[in-house]
């Protein structure tokens, strides 16, 4: 009898669920909303194509056009233009080699490889349809259980962020290249950079060298562009390195991915919806951290882990995918708690608050129209980016049939306008410069640089977590075996670790048997 | 004729001085410290829209901003502007008290023209629900007992939670742990999650889970009750006697600005601040305005960095000026 009434229950709150679901669509569908979405999911591609300036800037500058807007309407369009840039942000990463959003990064290292390979498009369509995807599921999740997850995100603490970080962090044995030794002190390298700034914990500056404009640190995606564009115009300047136009093959089946291609990402699929989603939620982190996390995964468990790097598929699909489940999993303590899960949403935050909303534990409760007219939207408007950007993919990629003259030239400048455009800061420009000069000496010297930005982008998260979570246990490391989540993550950090060394050892054996068989 | 073109002369140079008053004849530039979204750079742009709002404001007035160095940069670029009377600044206490320990600060608030100071934001101090805490006494009392063992999730060392922990402990002999967490949305988590025993928070950021019956907010730390938390004592109540910091928000100009344009922006503002719209800004954002001008606001902002130099020495952290 009981059982009977349990099934009962969860049949009933499913009918719930559904009921709340068309409600939401009600409100999405109203024209005006499916208006704004558009528009917002629209400006978002433009946003997220364009380097330098990010959804963050866009959100925060549309703010106040939105005073005068519904709420529910003005959050359709704002989120409109967060996930949107996601969906944008791996174009000129695949193109031009230069990273759109931070969150974009990893899609340099395999999307301008298949990009030089002629297969600018395919990678170009795996990243919309990962991103649509991932983004889809992204929604799915925080529409089913958005309370519950909300609960378990606030059992990260410091020293499971710490835990986190470390995972992160050893997925730079899945970054190397020939050299262990360059690859690690490269990571170092990029640690240090990190550091750059002012100490959290004691407010004294470290390595500012006297400047004012590094007491913030390093902008990380400043340093990106100079590693990545910069660089790569710099060699191809070279006057012994003859530079060649990009294949670009004819005909539109061969701009987009194929079947084969499709089947090579269904693990990527899954693991970017997964790991985007996860980390999301998580205040202290974000979708530049996941997208290297999926990466890392991806290529861990990838049976051609020494492909990655020159352009498989994978590569792109996974990072790509994680960057855009990120989107839900932010929205989750947002919507639920009132805690935001990123940047953008602090900036949202403080809109709801603007809009004459109290954003918190009560949200859900008291505006429902709010969080279902979201999640419904958010359906529509990943199947509007879908529908937007697989047309443009063709268009895109005939922008590798500009000769190398002209190319550079624009290369050059969209990376100049864009860096400017993140701070309007000259010294962020000079810095590129310099990011540019250092990265050309890295690639003649053969240094991994994905290492590097790795080691930026995690060097800090993880130095303050280990001293915060020091600082709670008063000098004792066993909090991070006696935490159960913290312990499973490091776990987990030691098994990924352990994986490329028995990895070598079973090739050398196999190779031994081979030699000895001769 | 020459005589009727004489004495419109002398009647126009009469007039001319009260003409000559500055005003702004071409767009003004509002430079926030903060990036866009962050909290300068909400507050700039809500005051535009009031100023438009109300029809205090006509010529055009774009927020600039100019993030890095909490506030370094910004300070040095209207510093920068010397004499310009179509530049503004909005500055905020955390300004202030970050460059006490920049040696790379090049130009400080101290450098600059004081405006007008605006609102004051109140700080609380917020506990999770199910914690025994039901006083800021309480908390003193469990910390005396376990020194070191509660736990405080706040800002950068230089912040105001970190000075009012300071201030506390001095006055009571309590000691805690403070864990620096570098944003509100973190602190608020930890505490939910119950990593951390004790937070200071504008109330605004926190009534939420008061009202959901997620915290409980134990002091406010203030001179008197706050209009919006009447049951909630002030420290001083509590027996707790410190002196009170206060988190300010208000505006600044570049150094050498004739006293005619600091006039100007003093008036613009002092309209500002007595409209409706305004009115209800501040209550939303549960703040509180606190209106000076110039020259009571450069004895303001001096009054709190010595204070602010006083409890930084004691607490052993290194300030550069």
């Amino acid at each position: 009898m009981s059982r009977y009434l349990q099934a009962h229950g969860v049949f009933k709150k499913n009918v719930v669920a559904f009921n709340n679901l068309l409600f939401g669509f009600s409100i999405a569908l109203a024209p005006v909303n499916l208006f704004w979405c558009f528009v917002g999911t629209f400006l978002g591609t433009v946003v997220g194509v364009l380097p330098g300036i990010g959804p963050a800037g866009t959100v925060a500058i549309l703010l106040p056009l939105t005073f005068h807007m519904q709420p529910t309407t003005a959050l359709i369009m704002l989120l409109g233009i967060y996930y949107g840039a996601k969906y944008g942000g791996s174009t000129t990463s695949i193109l031009l080699n230069i990273p759109g959003e931070s969150s974009s990064v990893v899609t340099c290292l395999d999307g301008y490889q298949m990009a030089r390979k002629g297969r600018a498009g395919p990678a170009l369509g795996i990243s919309a349809i990962a991103s649509f995807i991932a983004g889809t599921f992204g929604v799915v999740g925080l529409m089913v259980a958005a309370p519950p997850l909300a609960e378990f995100a606030l059992r990260f603490a410091p020293p499971e962020y710490f835990a986190l970080m470390f995972l992160g962090m050893s997925m730079v044995a899945y970054l190397t290249g020939e050299s262990v030794l360059k690859s690690l002190l490269s990571a170092s390298i990029g640690v240090w950079l990190g550091i750059i700034g002012t100490d959290l914990f004691s407010a004294q500056s470290r390595f500012t060298f006297g400047r004012p404009e590094l007491l913030d640190g390093l902008d990380f995606i400043v340093v990106s562009i100079g590693l990545f564009s910069i660089a790569e115009v710099l060699i191809n300047l070279e006057s012994n390195v003859k530079p060649d136009l990009f294949p670009v093959p004819k005909g539109i089946k061969n701009l987009l991915p194929n079947m084969q291609d499709l089947k090579d990402c269904r693990f990527a699929f899954v693991n970017g919806s997964l790991v985007g989603f996860f980390v999301g939620m998580l205040p202290g982190a974000g979708a530049t951290i996941a997208s290297f996390i999926s990466y890392g995964i991806e290529k861990a468990f990838s049976r051609h882990p020494e492909k990655f790097g020159t352009g498989v598929i994978e590569g792109v699909a996974a990072p790509e995918g994680a960057n855009n489940s990120d989107a839900g999993g932010a929205l989750v303590p947002l919507l639920t708690l009132g805690i935001p899960g990123s940047n953008v949403g602090a900036i949202l935050l403080a809109a709801l608050f603007l809009w004459g909303l109290r954003p918190g534990p009560l949200l859900i409760q008291e505006h429902p129209e709010i969080f279902w007219g979201v999640v419904a939207s958010m359906y529509v408007g990943n199947l509007m980016l879908l529908i937007l950007n697989l047309p443009l993919v063709p268009l895109f990629a005939q922008f590798l049939r500009v000769p190398y003259y002209l190319l550079y030239p624009v290369i050059f400048g969209i990376s100049i306008v864009g860096v400017y455009s993140v701070n309007q800061s000259l010294f962020d420009v000079s810095l590129m410069g310099v990011f540019g000069i250092i990265g050309y000496f890295m690639r003649k010297l053969d240094f991994p640089v994905a290492p590097l930005v790795l080691g930026m982008v995690l060097g800090t998260p993880l130095e303050r977590a280990l001293r915060q979570s020091l600082l709670m246990s008063q000098g004792s490391l066993t909090i991070f075996v006696k935490r159960p989540i913290s312990a499973v993550l490091l776990l987990f950090s030691i098994v990924v670790l352990l994986i490329p060394i028995l990895q070598a050892f079973r090739s050398a054996k196999s190779l031994q048997r081979e030699a000895n068989l001769a | 004729m020459n005589c009727l073109i004489f004495v419109a002369l002398v009647i126009l140079a009469a007039v001319v001085p009260v003409a000559e008053a500055f005003e702004p004849t071409k767009p003004v530039e509002i430079i926030v410290h903060s990036a866009p979204g962050g909290g300068s750079d909400l507050f700039a742009r809500a005051i535009v829209e009031m100023l438009q709002k109300d029809n205090l404001y006509h010529q055009p007035m774009h927020v600039i901003n100019k993030s890095g160095g909490s506030g370094a940069v910004a300070m040095s670029y209207i510093a920068g502007k010397k004499g310009e009377t179509h530049t503004i600044g909005l500055f905020t206490s955390a300004v202030i008290f970050a460059s006490l320990t920049q040696k790379e600060a090049q130009h400080t608030i101290q450098d600059l023209t004081p405006v007008v100071h605006l609102v004051l934001e109140p700080s609380v101090a917020a506990v999770k629900a199910d914690t025994p805490y039901k006083t800021m006494k309480d908390f003193v009392e469990a910390a005396k007992k376990n020194p070191g063992q509660l736990k405080q999730a706040g800002g950068v060392v230089t912040s105001v939670d970190n000075m009012f922990r300071l201030l506390i402990q001095k006055a009571t002999g309590a000691q805690w742990t403070y864990i620096n967490l570098p944003s509100g949305a973190e602190r608020i988590a930890n505490l939910l999650g119950g990593h951390m025993d004790l937070m200071l928070e504008n109330p605004d950021k926190v009534t939420e889970y008061v009202r959901a019956g997620k915290m409980r907010i134990i002091a406010a730390l203030t001179e008197k009750r706050l209009s919006a938390l009447p049951d909630v004592p002030t420290i001083k109540e509590q027996g707790i006697s410190i002196p009170i910091l206060t988190q300010s928000r208000g505006v600044i100009a570049p150094p050498g600005i004739p006293s005619d344009a600091v006039a100007y922006w003093e008036n613009l503002f002092g309209r500002l601040v007595k409209t409706q719209t305004w009115k209800k800004y501040v209550e939303d954002n549960q703040q509180e305005t606190y209106f000076l001008k110039s020259r009571e606001l450069a004895d303001f902002l001096e009054g709190q960095t010595k204070l602010l130099r006083g409890v930084l020495k004691e607490a052993g952290v290194k300030a550069v000026r």
